[in-house]
């Protein structure tokens, strides 16, 4: 095959409305979009899928609706500003209002540029870290704070048992949080915002309850699987309904 | 700190334009500073953030324009703010000029004697921040200007803000829940100082709400793509959130039809039919118990003469709905719900914040307003928070005008409000990348 390669010309200019995005490697979520290995399951040797994982074409239809649920505009149709505009005042004002770019070009830009800055430790590792850290904490201690007052390590049991127990029982500096450190305070209020892309809430644990599953075609519960597609319907009347409009078999 | 010269000037203008931009309405007020009396919920004005065109009567309605639109059917909407932030100038200008500069007499102002406090989301990019400021400066040429985050300002008012008067402190602790159209961020405050780190963000709105709506209806009985306006009027008057996942199951069961051979009657309790307005007896739609004879009368015919009337059956559209603020992962979203992400927020946080924030919860934006929303959302975070911990949540009293409420009586403090802005003589001598290091906090 022969090597075919654009060389770039004078006439090339940088067009508003899009940018080079840099290609920051696997990316699992953009896979879907694009799925790369279009080899059946059945053939990677990693083995069949689990019962509740979904096929490629699962993944990329769900993206898709998700990305239509959430759009702001409909690119199809411009709506036009009524009257004369009034004349921007300055150049710089004038390029800003030309603009046409759409958020999720400023988004990929604020990516791009953060994949630049790579150097910089990247700091959301550092916060999921102390996050998950916290979620363990949390799920697993009762309160009370077991790291704020210092192991048990002296056992006033049975030494003097008529003083010391009155003050413990009395003591309630088991059940105050620790006061509050000023420079970890003063480190929290100076942070920077997160990126946007970063600022998501994370997903549900592993451990907790599995997706719920619900009548592609009525909403009910989903108990039956499509064979075709691998979508959740509630009995035969819904399937039919199913396979005649939203199977994506033939997708 | 700036210099002497521009404090003067900006002391001197007494007005203030404080300025919520959302990306479905602007909640927008003049606040006169160093004045006696407080603002109320009143001094604010609620206007469309969109640019709307009907295909039908051929007509462009601007912002407020849309309260005089008598045909919604079909309207296309442009909206200049996407994801939270202010995208598109050329129609948020449009839409600026016509609501503070235009004909109509409530909110105009010269922007040279007046000064702006513009609220955003948080997490916004850096570069349609400085573009912003770019415009608010050179375009509008605003005498004096500062942008912060607008939940931060819930920290200014009381819940109850009616009976409340101002104080120059803001709340020590507060965990703002912001339910919006755009999204839902969760967003814990000190001081009146946001701690930027803990701010979650979940992709349900109220936008994808409507979408979703939207969507279910149009596959289960009429194409309704194109109606949003419709069935955002359909999904504020009838949608509700289950008590608790238990009831979501049983709700479930009594809206269901029932298998082939094995019909059951459906609950009237639940369903609802929904009388879709024609735009020419009625603009809006209205909703009653569920009537079997009539949809059955659908199908086969309508009578020729007399009201015709095209009705919306609703069933577990009316809580499936709102329910994905809690199950985002019903439609395969992959993140937890409110209660889960203000867990995740908390959880970075040292546990004398956690107590004091947890103590004091103000939910603000609209979605709250769905019925059922609050004692869902406290039962759940109830069942996540350590019971040693007080829990304490509230709703603002208007929850879609609280922060502007919080951020109007910040601005009618002038000592407040002089920390704090930035004029337009200091912008042109420093620039606009100075102006975003100051107000991302650094001096």
């Amino acid at each position: 095959m022969p090597h075919v390669e654009v060389l770039p010309n004078s006439a090339a200019s940088v067009a508003p409305g899009w940018t080079y995005v840099v290609d920051t490697g696997y990316d699992p979520s953009k896979v879907a979009f694009n799925p790369k290995n279009k080899k059946r399951a059945a053939a990677v040797p990693s083995g069949q899928r689990g019962e509740n994982d979904l096929s490629a074409r699962q993944q990329t239809a769900i993206a898709r609706r998700i990305a239509e649920l959430e759009r702001d505009n409909d690119p199809k149709q411009m709506i036009a500003i009524p009257g004369k505009p009034s004349v921007p005042k300055t150049q710089n004002a004038r390029r800003i209002i030309q603009y046409q770019r759409q958020i999720k070009h400023w988004l990929d830009d604020e990516e791009a540029q953060l994949a630049q800055q790579q150097q910089v430790p990247p700091l959301r590792r550092e916060t999921t870290g102390v996050r998950n850290a916290g979620l363990r904490r949390q799920s697993t201690m009762p309160p009370t704070s077991t790291e704020a007052t210092p192991a048990p390590t002296l056992p006033p049991l049975r030494m003097d048992i008529d003083a010391a127990s009155d003050d413990a029982l009395l003591d309630v500096s088991g059940s105050v949080p620790p006061p509050l450190d000023h420079a970890t305070l003063e480190a929290l209020l100076s942070a920077p915002p997160l990126p946007y892309s970063q600022s998501f809430a994370a997903p549900t644990p592993a451990g907790g309850p599995p997706q719920r599953q619900f009548c592609d075609n009525c909403g009910y519960w989903g108990t039956i699987k499509c064979r075709k597609c691998g979508a959740r319907v509630c009995g035969l009347e819904c399937k039919d309904a199913h396979e005649a409009t939203r199977c994506l078999k033939w997708a | 700190m700036p210099p002497k010269g521009s404090r003067k000037s900006a002391s001197a203008i007494n007005k203030t334009l404080v300025l919520d931009n959302g990306a479905y309405t602007l909640k927008a007020g003049l606040v006169p500073s160093n004045s006696q009396s407080t603002p109320s919920y009143d001094d604010c004005s609620v206007i469309p953030n969109c640019i709307a065109r009907s295909h039908r009567d051929k007509c462009t309605y601007t912002a407020s324009e849309l309260d005089d639109c008598k045909d919604f059917g079909e309207l296309a909407f442009r909206r200049p703010v996407e994801k939270g932030f202010i995208v598109n100038w050329e129609a948020e200008k449009a839409i600026w000029e016509h609501e503070f500069m235009g004909a109509k007499e409530a909110l105009r102002c010269e922007p040279r004697e007046t000064n702006l406090l513009l609220m955003e989301k948080p997490n916004c990019p850096k570069e349609l921040q400085k573009n912003c400021d770019e415009i608010v400066f050179e375009q509008f040429e605003f005498a004096a200007y500062y942008r912060c985050v607008g939940p931060t300002m819930a920290a200014y008012t009381a819940p109850n803000a009616a009976s409340s008067t101002p104080s120059p402190l803001p709340q020590e602790c507060l965990l703002v829940i912001d339910t919006s159209y755009t999204d839902t961020t969760i967003l814990p405050l000190f001081n009146g100082k946001l701690l930027q780190s803990a701010v979650r963000r979940l992709t349900v709105g109220g936008k994808l709400l409507t979408n979703y709506m939207k969507e279910l209806s149009s596959l289960r009985h009429y194409n309704m793509m194109e109606e949003t306006y419709l069935l955002n009027e359909i999904k504020e008057a009838v949608s509700y959130v289950t008590p608790s996942p238990q009831q979501y199951a049983k709700d479930l069961d009594r809206t269901w039809r029932g298998r082939l051979g094995d019909r059951r009657e459906l609950d009237s309790s639940v369903v609802v039919d929904y009388v879709l307005p024609d735009y020419e007896n009625a603009i809006h739609g209205h909703a009653r118990p569920h009537d079997p004879a009539k949809s059955r009368m659908r199908r086969g015919m309508q009578p020729v003469q007399g009201p015709r009337e095209d009705l919306l059956p609703l069933g577990n559209e009316r809580f499936a709905v709102p329910e994905l603020l809690f199950n985002p992962s019903d439609i395969g979203i992959q993140e937890s719900g409110i209660p889960g992400a203000v867990m995740e927020s908390l959880s970075i946080l040292p546990e004398a914040l956690r107590v004091g924030l947890l103590a004091n919860v103000v939910v603000v934006g609209g979605n709250s307003l769905i019925e059922g929303f609050m004692p869902r959302l406290e039962a759940e975070l109830r069942t996540l928070v350590p019971s040693e911990y007080l829990l304490n949540i509230t709703r603002g009293e208007d929850p879609v005008k609280h922060a502007w409420l919080g951020a109007a009586r910040f601005a009618s403090q002038p000592e407040l409000l002089r920390e704090v802005l930035v004029s337009k003589a200091e912008y042109d001598e420093k620039g606009s990348t100075w102006l975003a290091r100051r107000f991302a906090g650094e001096r």
